[in-house]
């Protein structure tokens, strides 16, 4: 069969579009008036770790605003997305260097995030503002004190969601404070690389230079830069932090290629560019199933190609940054159960070519992504970690290997949605495919178990070793037996011939409840030693997930009769639900067809 | 074997019985962890796992303010782990032939046949106690801080001191206690599994009802009463069970007095034990946590608490300890630290904790004579798998490039 030209390019096309969008996210810095690349890289402590201040500035406005940059009408700072025309985007590190050196120009950017409603009552605002500026709360300081300090007399765990907000607010205000007392922030390196932990503020370096006569080139640097920056002078802003920065690239005691990495990182944003275009390789993979093309499938192999290049382009260099095993915490266990599954769904694709492995690596890859987006809403993701957790022999082992029994479980459970969703309501359940399908959930749910099994063990071996503990039925360690035994369940249901394709693929599709109770359930539970933290929303989520996964699951058992794929091709302008369809009840024959399986083979 | 010994077998090694038990042994731990939310893992441990029988109640999966009643009978995790074993090993027995393709199988069935009975063995004979020791003090016991007993000190060997015990068991029983080593008799008045102590001048009306008064020792000079209260959770981490006992001494059949022996005042560095006089002799009395005492002493030398800088996140602690046991020449230095810690004499001493204003360690000692089996059960499940799984992909990559 002669293959159309346009078919033939497509998948160059594809790619090559892909490649410019990646391209696009390692540009150069653009500075506008003031060169604020300039001042990115220099140092701060914060929580425990070195990082650029560009990476404080944005950890800081995630936490305060909730976002990365923030809006500006003209200057006088009064500024809400929508209401303001011709409204300026002003980056994280320029409110940071506000708030240093301005403060009494940042207290009125309208960028702290107030969701509460009663809270915004308190603070005499209508109930669809979202961001508040500092003047305007600290306006209503007195009432809100009063609160905060009922607030803080329960503990943290017994406090309502009103309770929760009003903390909430108090966290903010106090962080945006700490910025403005800039001095006795950590900013100065030690001069002696002996002690490698000896950062100092500002205030003590002055005190030091005072008292012993050595001054730290910091301390220069720093006052340079903020007057600069008062006053808006770019050759200055330029020019002040330069020596120091020259300076830190012989200091012993900054890890600069680190900094600079992680510059790279925060300006590219991989995981946001791979999340794009998983979008575009689902559509594209979901395009190929009707068309029955073989070269959008080919376009959706090669796009996913790309954007796993980028996913694991930001993994590497977190890893890298963070001289840690992949996963620390819940939004980088995200980031690598999506990696995990977009890698053995690539794998699929390619023995299989039928835009199933592109399609549910791309799902999988954008679901985990925005669940890792939203996870990161809570500040630097690059957390340090609880001391018994801080040992990268285990976090390799146990942690890379039960986050990939993760990532496999939830692929058999995409590759079942699509089995169900595709055969109930759609055609495009050819008999191949309905061979392929279920063959490639039990591969992954094989791979599923394994991960696991043996993941499952590496924890309880580490417990033993850390707490002497080799099983203590914690709820994360039962999660994690809980899939294992799901796993199990399927595949000796499978091998007793009690399920068959039908039955493997809707198991599959359980087999994701399980997985999330697991990953995110056992957290919600507030008890036992691995509850690393949750969000409020994060309950409704899990919700949400668990309410689609019993509505495919549901969707899956409707008669064998009405699944679309499984009718006899025959074209009618009927509907699936046209008396045609009544007239066949289950239990009667249908006609064979080439459609309908084999019988020793037939879906129950 | 013999067909119809086969056939009769042959319910118990079905998969189905085994798909089955999967299924119940899911709903288990399920249960087993939403119950954890109200019931504190030990207690959950014996009523669902430990145990042949549990009521599952229903209201463990549902908001507590709802309060739903009722609940189901549900086989326990012994009845289950071994059904499970037995279907495992009759399955081998009647069902399965020994061939090189089932080599894998036979590995993880294996494995997991050592795992269940790594539980068994951790479940009977495993014991935990703790350790807690003063920078600069020497220990030679370990505390099982889930009972308490009653100690009677008699402090006036040169050497030694002398003392007699009286387990949780028989303090609960109340009544007289009487031992040839005693030269009088303790009366147990009232024992509290946990309770707090209040101020007794306070209580009006309401303290009529809770009980005896202490005439001598702490309460009596504190004016302090125990009051009851139900036993903690267990969700609640940071606290405990504080039991308290009343306790009448008594000598030549007369009262010398009556005294509140309380683990507070064992626990507060400014109370320990307290002084019970009979005679000219001058005892000492304390409820405390049962003591194991060991054949080696353990010297805490140092004790750091490391944070990341700039912030209050613990990064590391670390016990510099001396171990001293005469009985095998031992006199060494040992630095115990998060995940590494001390293997002796088949016992385990784990960093688990410290002692406010990092002026102590607490160390977790586990005896488990079964803490090998998982070791070799993973490894064994994993080459099962590896092995099993593996021939299905050559199987498969084998197809693919030919089809």
């Amino acid at each position: 069969m002669k293959v159309p030209a346009a078919a033939r390019v497509l998948p160059w096309v594809g790619v090559l579009l892909a490649l410019l969008y990646v391209a696009s996210a390692f540009r150069p810095p653009r500075d506008g008036v003031m060169p604020l690349s300039r001042a990115a890289g220099m140092p701060v402590v914060d929580l425990g770790r070195t990082k650029p201040l560009d990476t404080f500035a944005r950890s800081t406005l995630l936490i305060v605003s909730g976002r990365q940059s923030f809006y500006l009408a003209g200057t006088d700072g009064t500024s809400e997305r929508k209401e303001a025309k011709g409204h300026e985007r002003r980056p994280a590190l320029a409110w940071l260097l506000d708030v240093m050196a301005r403060p009494e120009q940042a207290r009125g950017y309208r960028v702290v995030r107030v969701d509460h409603p009663d809270l915004k009552a308190l603070l005499g605002a209508e109930r669809e503002r979202k961001y508040f500026s500092v003047d305007e709360i600290v306006q209503h300081r007195e009432a809100l004190e009063a609160q905060i300090q009922r607030a803080t007399q329960l503990p943290a765990g017994s406090r309502d969601h009103y309770q929760r907000a009003v903390v909430d607010l108090a966290q903010k205000l106090t962080l945006v404070f700490n910025v403005e007392d800039w001095a006795n922030l950590l900013l100065v390196p030690p001069l002696d690389p002996a002690a490698p932990d000896a950062w100092g503020s500002i205030a003590s370096a002055e005190h030091q230079a005072q008292e012993h006569g050595n001054t730290s080139p910091a301390t220069a640097a720093w006052t340079g830069t903020l007057q600069a920056w008062r006053s808006q002078e770019s050759a200055a802003f330029a020019a002040a932090p330069a020596a120091y920065m020259e300076w830190l690239r012989s200091a012993p005691t900054v890890h600069g290629s680190r900094m600079r990495t992680e510059l790279l990182f925060n300006r590219s944003a991989p995981f946001l560019h791979a999340l794009g275009l998983y979008v575009i390789v689902f559509i594209l993979a979901s395009l190929s199933w009707l068309r029955l093309s073989r070269s959008l499938a080919t376009t959706a192999l090669w796009v996913l190609g790309v954007g796993l290049a980028m996913h694991t382009f930001g993994l590497v260099v977190r890893t890298y940054v963070q001289g840690r095993p992949p996963v620390t915490n819940l939004y980088s266990s995200a980031i690598f159960v999506g990696w995990g599954g977009a890698v053995l769904g690539l794998f699929l694709e390619r023995f299989y070519r039928n835009g199933v492995g592109a399609a549910t690596a791309a799902g999988m890859g954008f679901l985990t992504l925005l669940v890792a987006h939203n996870l990161s809403l809570d500040g630097d993701t690059m957390t340090m970690m609880q001391a018994v957790l801080d040992t990268n022999f285990w976090l390799a082992t146990h942690v890379v290997v039960i986050t990939l029994g993760y990532a496999s479980t939830f692929l058999a459970g995409f590759l079942g949605i699509l089995y169900i969703l595709r055969g109930v309501l759609t055609r495009s359940l050819t008999a191949q495919e309905q061979v392929n399908l279920p063959r490639m959930i039990y591969g992954i749910l094989c791979f599923a178990t394994l991960f696991s099994f043996v993941g499952t063990i590496l924890g309880g071996i580490w417990a033993d070793q850390s707490w002497g503990r080799f099983w203590g039925w914690d709820p994360k360690e039962n999660g994690a037996l809980l899939i294992v035994l799901w796993n199990a369940l399927i595949l000796h249901a499978r091998w007793g011939g009690m399920i068959r394709q039908r039955g493997l693929a809707v198991m599959a599709v359980a087999g994701n409840i399980v997985t999330s109770w697991s990953w995110f359930g056992t957290n919600m539970l507030g008890v036992g030693l691995h509850a690393y933290g949750f969000i409020d929303s994060a309950i409704f989520w899990m919700f949400t997930f668990v309410a689609t996964q019993l509505a495919i699951i549901g969707t899956g058992l409707v008669p064998l009769h009405r699944w679309r794929s499984l009718q006899p091709a025959v074209k009618t302008a009927t509907s699936p639900s046209s008396p045609q369809g009544a007239s066949q009840r289950p239990g009667s024959r249908r006609p064979a067809t080439p459609l309908a399986p084999p019988a020793p083979e037939s879906p129950r | 074997m013999n067909a119809t010994v086969r056939n009769a077998f042959k319910p118990l090694a079905s998969l189905k019985l085994t798909v089955v038990l999967l299924a119940c042994g899911i709903f288990l731990i399920f249960s087993g962890t939403w119950a954890q939310i109200d019931m504190g893992i030990w207690t959950t441990l014996k009523t669902y796992f430990r145990a042949f029988f549990v009521w599952i109640p229903f209201a463990i999966f549902l908001p507590r303010h709802w309060n739903v009643h009722g609940g189901i009978p549900f086989p326990g995790g012994w009845l289950i782990g071994g059904l499970l074993m037995l279907n495992l090993i009759t399955a081998h027995t009647v069902r399965f032939r020994y061939t090189r393709k089932r080599l894998g199988i036979l590995l993880i069935h294996f494995g997991l046949v050592l795992l269940l009975c790594g539980e068994l063995v951790t479940g009977i004979f495993a014991d935990e106690a703790r350790m807690s020791i003063d920078e600069g003090q020497t220990v030679n016991y370990a505390e099982d801080t889930r009972n308490v007993e009653l100690a009677i000190i008699d402090p006036s060997g040169a050497q030694t001191d002398h003392v007699v015990v009286v387990p949780e068991s028989r303090l609960r029983h109340r009544g007289r206690i009487q031992d040839a080593r005693l030269p009088f008799v303790l009366q147990v008045e009232a024992f509290y599994p946990n309770a707090e102590l209040v101020d007794g001048t306070e209580l009006t009306a309401a303290g009529a009802g809770l009980g005896p008064v202490a005439d001598r020792g702490f309460a009596a000079s504190l004016g302090a009463r125990a009051r009851p209260r139900p036993s903690v959770s267990g969700v609640d981490q940071d606290e405990i069970d504080l039991p308290a006992a009343y306790i009448t001494v008594l000598a030549d059949g007369e009262s010398r007095g009556t005294y509140l022996a309380a683990l507070y005042f064992s626990l507060m560095p400014r109370f320990g034990p307290q002084d019970v006089v009979v005679g000219d002799k001058t005892y000492r009395m304390a409820l405390r946590y049962v003591r194991d005492y060991k054949p080696y002493s353990i010297s805490l030398l140092d004790f750091e608490h490391d944070r990341y800088l700039g912030t209050e996140t613990p990064r590391n602690f670390s016990s510099r300890i001396r171990l001293v046991d005469a009985t095998q020449n031992e006199d060494r230095e040992v630095l115990i630290y998060m995940n590494n810690p001390l293997r002796y004499r088949g016992e385990t001493f784990y960093q688990a904790s410290f002692k406010q204003g990092d002026t102590g360690t607490v160390l977790q000692v586990v005896r488990n004579p079964g803490w090998l089996l998982p070791y070799i059960a993973c490894t064994l499940g994993a080459l099962g798998m590896i092995v099993h799984f593996g021939m299905h992909l050559k199987r498969f990559l084998r197809r693919t490039r030919t089809a």
